[in-house]
Parts: structure tokens; C-alpha cells; sequence
């Protein structure tokens, strides 16, 4: 059955979609806030579907911080979100390693403390995360001497990235039998008023390049994430949106999942780039063309204060 | 015409493709030297081309020496080079972005002290090198001042690679104006022993991957650093044989430039390798294909000691 794509979400349009499911998924960076900074409008939008008997999660491919962190971020921001509801890479990582590799062994980890506290809360200890300058000379770090407990190298966003990572990581990473996990390869990470800073997808893609290996990626557009809520909540796909700020990314995995996908264009996608992908025909990119679009998601509101 | 390829350089094989060339292009990481140790015989393999009447230059995507440099170590190993005969990726950036790029502005560089040197001798200034640990937090990230000179980023190898470094370059090369240059793109420096070190291909890949934009990369196999060494020299092509370890940068440098091409094993690739791009018939992959193969360039001290 065709279905008309890149629709403008407004009018009884959004009633037509709030009455055809009853989970929603958000993502976070771009979509809901900005950097620190609500979009405006937003936790009323997710406030009020709450009300309205919708079971709202949040989905996101940023690995800064632990689900404990996000609750607090959110109820900062006037979110009303347990802690349960959110879903980040740090805590799919963990469930990751823990239940699905089965993982018996440390991790040498690129990441940071929100990685390292959920790798530790599954049980799993971590090395190698915090700055870690050069020394010495091209043959000190062909040496560098490696923990032969660990097992799996892991890389999420980390602000202390350095070549001596990157060749700690293409040491253990030479054995075969070494898991490697990325986070997410988004390649920015969007702030507020616009500004952009680099994602976790150059770091990834850089060990990936040294190791000549690819890594298993967690975040979207990787299923595994919704797995994790399907796991955990059992929802219906069918009866499930996917609201988010990137076509790579967010819309794909929802169309991957067989979700109805809102793109807002409040985030790092435009809207020419996904009549660019619907245009194109191509098969490998219509998962990025959105069902809706809204400016921002505060466009839902007038239907749900309604 | 036909010509086998992929042959092993030995017997009389050896005499004819000597008595067919004027001219010797060798890499160095892997072909002459392994870190700071010479393959054994091959001083002796240089010195005798030389004695012979052969032209010798020295190709290598390495930016971590200046000209003079490098004839300071090949003095050491017990090289007979002359600076002049040098032509490292350090030494090319420099001459691309003076003669070819016209540069007229401030070059941010990702890099050490060698490129630092060159481009300086070009009379270019740079900004950046060195250590660059990260300060701040998001915010401050995405507001890091910018030198309002910069009008090119150079990515080549450097030790101090920082997540300040990439968000540095990717500001900078917001600016569609703003040159993108990558010194090389190989994945790994060998060291001695069979042991190595991630490449200055990983941290282009990293830069590029942020900016999204390519870089103009001056390293083999672009065939920029062949047309210095014409430019220099005026070399026949037809009568130059390229001898390196890798198929992706060397070999795949010399068939585009229509040079005979000498595979050795001493460093990077491994022979299955080339066979594979042979039996492969790919066209993309032809390339990769060497004419010959040696274990080791000492396999030529017979030939030419007799």
C-alpha cells in the first residue's frame, strides 16, 4: 500500500497520527533540547502525551550521560521522565556487552564517565578512559604495554581523544577475539543557536580506520537500541512513532523497525535533504525519507491542548 | 600488450629491468628502513644503483621529516642521498600550497615540527601544532576562537591528535573557502620488529569525516608527489621503476603514472594481497597489481655487486 511520505505533520493530520499510535520515541539532541537549552515547547509536548495515555520514551545515540543523568537532566528542564523511560547509548552499551557478548573481561574504554559508571553497574570493570597524553617515541607507543584482561574495546564520545588512545586501541584490537563496540556514528553533536561541535562517529571511524576493523555500532541507526524498549516494554511497532532530528540516524532506524517516522527540523537534517533521498528513488535511501515533518515539535501542541 | 605480472624478480630478470630504467623511486617506511633500523643490504642496493649510473629519489608519504632531515637519517643508515633527492609529504604540502594553492593566509596545522619547518621555509605561517588538551566544556568547545588568517587546514601525522585539534579543524573548514590538505592516508606506520602505529590516515579520516569535506591529499597515491619530482628532475616515465610496500599508495602511484612498478616484502602488504587484486580482474584493482616482487630490495645485490 503506497503511502504518501514527507507530509507536513499539522491540522487533523496530527490527530489522525496521535489516534494511530501509542508509543512515542524521542530523541533527544535537536529534538527535544538543544545543547541545555529546552526547545520551547517541547516538555509541554511530551508532558501532555503523557496525559493523554501515550507511553513516551527517549531514544538517543549520546553516550555522555548515564540514564540516572538524563532523568536529571530532563527534570531540570520540566520533563517528566523516568529515569526507566530513557534509553542511551552508555546504558545499551552495558546491556550489550553484559547480556548479548556475554562479555567476561574488562573494557579498554574511549569514553567517558557516563560509559564507564553503566559498563561498571552490569559488573563489567573498564581501563583507559580520561586524558591520556603522548610520551615518548614512535617505538614507546608500538609497546605500550596492554591489560591482558581486557577483552573489549569500547568507543563513545570522548573529549580527552588522543593519538595514544588510538594506538592503545589498535593494539588490543590487533586480536581477533577482542569485541569492538562503537556507541553511535553521528559525526556531530548539535548545541544551541546552531553550533556544532564533533561527534563520536569521528573517533569511532578513526579507530576503525587504524584498526582496519569495523565496529558494532549500538545507536541508530542500529535496531539494537529499540530492541532494548521492546525488551524492556514490549511495544507494538506498528503503533509506535519514531520523532527525530536526523535522517541517517533516527528516521532510518525507525523505518528499519517498521515505526512511523516525524522528522523536526529543529535538529541537523533539512527538509531538502529528505525530498533529496524521496526524489532520489533509490532503494537503499527511501529508509530516510520521514512519513511527517514539523518545524519543531511543538507543533503537536494545539492538537494535544485541544 | 600484455605483461605478466606479479613476477618474482630473480636471475636474469633482475638485469633486464635494470638495463630498461634510468630511473629508482623508493619509499622508505618498510622498503629501505623499518623505524630507525635499515633493511639489511639496502645501503649497499642505493649506493650500487647510484655507482651504476642510475638516478635514485626517495618517495615517502612519512611527514614527520623535513628534506633535510631525511638526509640526515639516510646519512646515519649509510644512505648516500642528497637532500635534494628527497621528496617526503612534508616537503610536497609545502610545495603544493605555495606554487599550486597559491596560498595567501595562515595555515592551521595538525602536524608536527617537519611540516611546521616546510611550510615555513615556503614562507607560510602556522597555527596549532603541538599539544592541545581539552579545556571547558561543550560550550567552550563550540566557541574556540579562530585565527581570522587560517585560510587552509593541513592534516598530517601528529602525535598531539586532540578532540580540540578536530573541533578546531572542523570550524575552520566550515568555510567553504578554507583549503582542506591531508599530507597522506595510509592507516598505519611500520616500525621495526613487524610492529605499527597508527597512520596519519586516521586522523585525515577523522577531520574529514567531522567537516564532511575531502581533503586534497599530497601523499601517494596521488600523483602529485611523482610531478614534483618530474618537475625537479624531468623523468621518462617509461624508463622509472617505483619500489614500495604498500599496493594502495606505492604500487597503485607508480601504474597511474605509467612507471614499472617493484612490490617488496618488508613491510606493509603481503604477497596473497597482490595476487588477489590479479586474480580479482577488477579494473579498479589492476592497479595494485606490481610488475614484480621481491622478498626484500637486498634481492638486487647480486645482480648488481656482479
Amino acid at each position: 500500500m503506497a503511502v504518501s511520505k514527507c507530509s507536513r505533520l499539522s491540522g487533523p493530520l496530527i490527530q489522525e497520527l496521535l489516534d494511530s499510535v501509542d508509543n512515542f520515541l524521542f530523541d533527544c539532541d535537536g529534538v527535544i533540547w538543544r545543547g541545555d537549552q529546552a526547545i520551547p515547547g517541547a516538555s509541554e509536548v511530551t508532558n501532555l502525551l503523557k496525559k493523554n495515555g501515550k507511553r513516551v520514551f527517549f531514544v538517543t545515540n549520546n553516550s555522555t550521560k548515564t540514564r540516572e543523568m538524563y532523568a536529571e537532566k530532563m527534570a531540570k528542564l520540566g520533563f517528566q521522565a523516568k529515569t526507566e523511560e530513557v534509553f542511551g547509548t552508555a546504558y545499551c552499551s552495558a546491556v550489550y556487552l553484559k547480556n548479548i557478548a556475554k562479555l567476561d573481561g574488562k573494557v579498554y574504554l574511549i569514553g567517558g564517565n557516563a560509559l564507564s559508571k553503566e559498563l561498571q553497574k552490569v559488573g563489567i570493570q573498564t581501563v583507559g578512559s580520561g586524558p591520556d597524553p603522548v610520551s615518548g617515541g614512535q617505538s614507546d607507543w608500538a609497546d605500550v604495554p596492554l591489560d591482558p584482561e581486557v577483552k573489549a574495546v569500547v568507543v563513545g564520545f570522548d573529549e580527552h581523544f588522543s593519538y595514544m588512545k588510538l594506538s592503545k586501541a589498535l593494539k588490543y584490537l590487533d586480536n581477533p577475539d577482542c569485541l569492538f563496540v562503537g556507541t553511535n556514528t553521528d559525526t556531530r553533536l548539535p548545541l544551541e543557536g546552531g553550533r556544532v561541535v564533533p561527534g563520536t562517529g569521528c573517533l569511532v571511524r578513526a579507530v576503525e580506520t587504524a584498526a582496519q576493523r569495523k565496529a558494532q555500532i549500538i545507536g541508530k541507526p542500529s535496531h539494537f537500541m529499540f530492541d532494548c524498549v521492546v525488551s524492556e516494554y514490549g511495544i507494538d511497532p506498528a503503533r509506535t512513532v519514531m520523532v527525530g532530528d536526523r535522517l541517517d540516524t533516527d528516521i532510518l532506524l525507525g523505518s528499519s523497525c517498521g515505526l512511523k517516522t516525524v522528522l523536526t527540523l529543529t535538529g541537523v537534517s533539512h527538509l531538502i535533504e529528505a525530498t533529496a533521498h524521496q526524489e532520489s528513488h533509490c532503494p537503499e535511501r527511501t529508509g530516510m525519507v520521514p512519513d511527517y515533518y514539523v518545524e519543531t515539535i511543538a507543533d503537536l501542541l494545539p492538537a494535544l491542548q485541544g
